[in-house]
């Protein structure tokens, strides 16, 4: 039964941990950049949360709060494509590492001015408490996150295979100089990349800041997760993303449960590392485009 | 003028406006830099250091600065080196975070300056540096509390220790094993956390398989509150005793009313849970300026840049000056007495609070005097 539990818990942090890896992978599939300001959007998003939270009567759930959390993050990713890649997105890739770096300390210094250094929660998604579900307690939070991270994805995959826009955003990912000779406007696509992607991170932010807490320094952290999620899983591949996530939490989770914590980020490191030796294109590799 | 030379001396001219905005009192008055980490894992506690010692200077004639030393050694020495260029600086507020300290005390030993702190690592008032003052208890004597607290008062046999893999947490953990063995009682369980760990379930069993009686935290806020709220959901039903960050009531905010109850945790003191005058006189002036309320280490920093004020009204001019005035006399602060134990430790005392109502202000249930011996 304790399995189970520790079952539940991993996939519930690696579902909120895929959300992030996804939304890095839609930026670097409409753009072949690596935006480091992906980990301070996540954070936008549970501020987000949290300021939304204020404005509301207490004791809303959090999953009221996702709509507003999507619209404000993926204008945050709007203002990031404006600001941080589209008038430098001729120059070397080292450029936009630096802008996008530059852009998220301010996110976090801003944050930090604007709410305080201290940790912060957001109200729970369903709602606290657990319910017993095969003989195993489960929380009411952990469900809530891996069904609203299941909702988003599927919709996500919806859009991308099942609409002209997302056939025009896979079009622009795999080839975006003969997208372009077929019409598709690619700041266009460039700038819905950051608008998804920068909204997935907003999501992840608001599942994680009820259980987890957010802080305004906590940015670095989630886009190295994200970064090794994309790497494990296949650099610009969304289902390795999303697999790459779950391997960091079932890492974080099940083998730290049987050794201990830093015995479990050390392999889990091994893990990448063996993983870039063997398959360095990742489980799950795509061909490639540029890597960052 | 190239363009690009425009635009860096435009850039150059913006950054030294901003950073003047932060330096306040007369050019030509004694100066004390203030280093604190006030981004990064260790920004609530830096925060409140830089308020501390912010209330304290203000409206004093001794001029000051202050710099994010941020989370790395590295930016800590660049800020202490900025720091230094200035004229007249009699002392130091210098970061909390060990591995900065651990960095800064060479160069502060070049510069020959004293540098004031509320940083609880042990190790830095053991390096044999004259130029280190901790006007907080260190592990030595709150780590005494906490665990004379678990086996003394709450009957620990089997304690178990969750810190943090931080030198802070490396520093707390050793003195919490050395005292639990000196009393007889060697934890059962230890294991170190890194600052980002989400879920605390993997740890939290081990604590259970172990047969653990009482567990004692030695993490930083967001960690700590983790911890408590899981193990109240996962029904681990052992008293908890935490580290001073337990006692912030930020941290305290994160955990509903229920998860905090019972729960307690050591500190060197706790301004908001006092009742005298001179400590809601304090509280409120805090909250007037900060909008927040005060913890130990805003208390601990504003008790030590006042004794540092007091060297000076007392004719200390100089850094050479200030440094033996606090070597060589004791100080009525508003949280203890303080004096050095030759060492640089000028606090000596710790207390045990605990979350016994329904409110969020803890009560303080134990108080350890003078553990060291030199008062």
């Amino acid at each position: 039964m304790f399995a189970a539990q520790l079952a539940l818990n991993a996939l519930a942090l690696g579902s909120a941990y895929a959300l992030v890896a996804i939304g890095f992978v839609l930026v670097l599939n409409a753009t072949t950049a690596v935006n480091f300001a992906h980990g301070e959007s996540v954070v936008a998003g549970g501020f987000a949360a949290v300021a939304i939270a204020g404005l509301l009567p207490a004791g809303i759930p959090g999953i009221v709060l996702l709509p507003g959390v999507l619209v404000v993050t993926a204008l945050l990713g709007l203002i990031i494509a404006g600001v941080a890649y589209l008038p430098i997105r001729s120059r070397p890739p080292v450029s936009v590492f630096v802008t996008t770096i530059a852009f998220g300390i301010i996110v976090t210094n801003g944050l930090n001015a604007v709410f305080g250094a201290a940790p912060r929660t957001a109200p729970a998604l369903v709602g606290s408490g657990a319910v017993e579900f095969l003989g195993v307690t489960v929380s009411l939070q952990s469900l809530a996150i891996i069904a609203t991270a299941a909702l988003l994805i599927g919709a996500l995959a919806f859009v991308l295979q099942r609409t002209q826009l997302g056939r025009q955003f896979r079009a622009c990912s795999q080839d975006p100089e003969m997208a372009r000779a077929l019409g598709i406007r690619l700041v266009r696509i460039t700038l819905l990349g950051f608008a998804l992607g920068t909204a997935f991170a907003g999501a992840a932010g608001l599942l994680l800041a009820h259980q987890f807490f957010v802080s305004p320094s906590d940015g670095g952290i989630l886009i190295l997760k994200a970064y090794i999620a994309v790497v494990i899983g296949g650099w610009g591949s969304l289902r390795g993303a999303s697999v790459g996530a779950l391997l960091i939490a079932v890492f974080e989770v099940g083998v730290a449960s049987v050794s201990s914590q830093p015995v479990a980020e050390a392999m889990l490191y091994i893990a990448v590392l063996l993983v870039l030796f063997v398959r360095p294109e990742g489980v799950f590799g795509e061909p490639q485009r540029v890597r960052a | 003028m190239l363009p690009g030379l425009r635009r860096i001396g435009l850039a150059t001219a913006i950054i030294t406006a901003g950073l003047s905005l932060v330096t306040t009192a007369a050019a030509d008055s004694l100066r004390i830099p203030v280093l604190v980490p006030i981004t990064g894992f260790l920004s609530l506690e830096g925060t409140s250091q830089k308020n501390g010692a912010e209330l304290a200077l203000d409206g004093s004639d001794v001029a000051f600065d202050v710099a994010d030393t941020a989370t790395s050694p590295e930016v800590a020495v660049n800020a202490f080196e900025r720091a230094m260029n200035a004229k007249d600086v009699v002392s130091v507020v210098a970061p909390m975070l060990g591995t900065q300290m651990l960095a800064l005390i060479p160069l502060a030993d070049e510069f020959d300056v004293p540098m004031i702190t509320v940083s609880g690592t042990a190790r830095i008032t053991e390096l044999g540096s004259p130029n280190v003052f901790r006007f907080f208890p260190g592990d030595v004597v709150v780590k005494a509390a906490h665990a004379r607290y678990a086996v003394e008062e709450l009957g620990a046999k089997k304690p178990a220790i969750i810190s943090q893999t931080t030198a802070y947490g490396q520093s707390g953990r050793a003195e919490l094993d050395r005292n639990l063995r000196a009393l007889g009682q060697p934890p059962v369980f230890t294991e170190g956390l890194e600052v980002s760990v989400k879920d605390m379930l993997p740890v939290l069993s081990k604590v259970r398989d172990s047969g653990a009686d009482v567990l004692l935290l030695h993490l930083h806020s967001g960690p700590t509150a983790l911890v408590i709220r899981q193990a109240r959901a996962m029904g681990l039903d052992i008293p908890i005793v935490a580290g001073s960050a337990m006692h912030q009531p930020e941290t305290a905010a994160l955990l509903e009313s229920a998860e905090l109850l019972g729960g307690c945790a050591e500190s060197g003191w706790s301004p908001i849970s006092e009742t005298g005058p001179e400590f809601r006189a304090f509280a409120d002036a805090y909250r007037k300026s900060f909008n927040r309320e005060p913890d130990a280490f805003a208390l601990g920093q504003y008790d030590g840049v006042n004794m540092v004020l007091a060297a000076i009204r007392g004719g200390a001019r100089d850094a050479a000056g200030v440094r033996s005035w606090l070597e060589s006399n004791r100080y009525d602060g508003l949280a203890m007495t303080y004096a050095s134990d030759g060492k640089g430790n000028m606090a000596h005392s710790a207390v045990i609070l605990c979350y016994i109502g329904a409110d969020r202000v803890p009560q303080i249930v134990k108080r350890y005097r003078n553990v060291t011996g030199v008062l």
